[in-house]
C-alpha cells in the first residue's frame, strides 16, 4: 500500500484490487479517522462503510482479478470527513437502495450498512478520452489513423459529519 | 484471523480471533459447514475476540444459522461489542441468539 501526503491535506492511500489488501487500508483509515475525530463511534462508521465499498469494488468493479488499482482519499475540513474510492473497473449503473434483504438472502446488506454509517455518499464516472494519432510507416498523411482509447474512473464519496 | 476449534461434551465451539471479513469468509464458511455436517446439532460460533466484521462475515453467519436449521440444531453466538454492533444494524439480533459470553452459551445448552 502507497501513501501520500499532498499540500492541500488530501491523504492518498494506494492498494492492489486483492481481498486481503482491504484491512490494512481500513485500519490505516481508521486510525485517520480516529486520530481527526477523537471520536471512536465515528471511526468504526467510516471504517464500516468504507470496507463496504473496497468489496464492492473487489467483487463488482474488478470482478475478483486482484491486480488493479484502487486509490482512497482522505481528507478533514473542520468538522466534516470526506473519503473518495477511486476506482477504474465497471462502473455502477444506478446506486443500489439502502434496504435490507429478507433474512434467508445472505448478502446485499453492504449499500445498508453505507447509508447508516455515512452522512452523504454519491457516485461519479469520468470519462476520460485520449486522443492518438498513429502513423503507420508508408502511409501518407491523409491515412493517418485515430485511435481513442477511452478509459474512465468511479469515484465513490462519502462524508462524515462529526 | 485465527479460527480455533475445540469440543465441550457433545458442543462444537468454533472461536474466532481477529477481523472477519471478506477475506477469510470463504474459509471460515467451509469450517463451519464441516462442523455443521459432522456435528450433533449444537454450535457455539464464540466472537468475542473479533475487532471487526463485515457483511461478509454476516452473510457465513446466516449460512450457518440455515444450516443448523436444516439439521434441526441450535447455533448460539457470543458477540464482541463490534460484532453486536453490526449485526444489530443489519436486523440479524431478531433471529441469531446471542449470548454475551461462551460459559453463559454452554450454559444455555445445559439449561434447555
Amino acid at each position: 500500500m502507497d501513501t501520500t501526503l499532498n499540500t492541500s491535506s488530501v491523504i492518498t492511500l494506494t492498494t492492489s484490487s486483492d481481498a486481503k489488501q482491504i484491512s490494512l487500508l481500513s485500519e490505516a483509515l481508521h486510525a485517520l479517522c480516529l486520530y481527526a475525530t477523537g471520536n471512536e463511534k465515528c471511526a468504526l462508521d467510516v471504517q464500516s462503510a468504507v470496507v463496504e465499498a473496497l468489496n464492492n469494488v473487489v467483487i463488482h468493479a474488478y470482478h475478483n482479478q486482484p491486480d488493479h488499482e484502487i486509490t482512497v482519499c482522505w481528507s478533514q475540513q473542520d468538522q466534516r470527513l470526506r473519503i473518495d474510492i477511486i476506482d477504474s473497473g465497471t462502473s455502477i449503473a444506478s446506486l443500489p437502495e439502502p434496504v435490507l434483504p429478507d433474512f434467508e438472502a445472505e448478502g446485499s446488506r453492504g449499500w445498508w450498512i453505507i447509508n447508516a454509517c455515512v452522512d452523504e455518499y454519491f457516485y461519479q464516472v469520468v470519462e476520460n478520452v485520449d486522443r492518438e494519432r498513429t502513423l503507420r510507416p508508408g502511409e501518407k498523411n491523409e491515412n493517418i489513423a485515430f485511435a481513442f482509447p477511452k478509459s474512465h474512473t468511479n469515484t465513490l464519496t462519502f462524508i462524515k459529519q462529526f | 484471523m485465527v479460527i480455533s476449534e475445540q469440543k465441550h461434551d457433545d458442543i462444537d465451539i468454533v472461536a474466532l480471533t481477529g477481523r472477519f471479513v471478506m477475506a477469510d469468509s470463504p474459509d471460515v464458511r467451509e469450517r463451519l459447514k464441516t462442523l455443521i455436517d459432522a456435528g450433533d446439532g449444537k454450535l457455539v460460533i464464540d466472537m468475542e475476540k473479533v475487532s471487526f466484521i463485515d457483511s461478509s462475515a454476516c452473510a457465513v453467519l446466516i449460512s450457518a444459522f440455515k444450516g443448523m436449521q436444516l439439521k434441526s440444531g441450535r447455533l448460539i453466538l457470543v458477540t464482541s461489542p463490534v460484532v453486536q454492533s453490526l449485526i444489530e444494524l443489519t436486523r440479524l439480533h431478531t433471529i441469531f441468539e446471542i449470548l454475551p459470553t461462551l460459559p453463559a452459551a454452554l450454559g444455555a445448552f445445559d439449561i434447555n
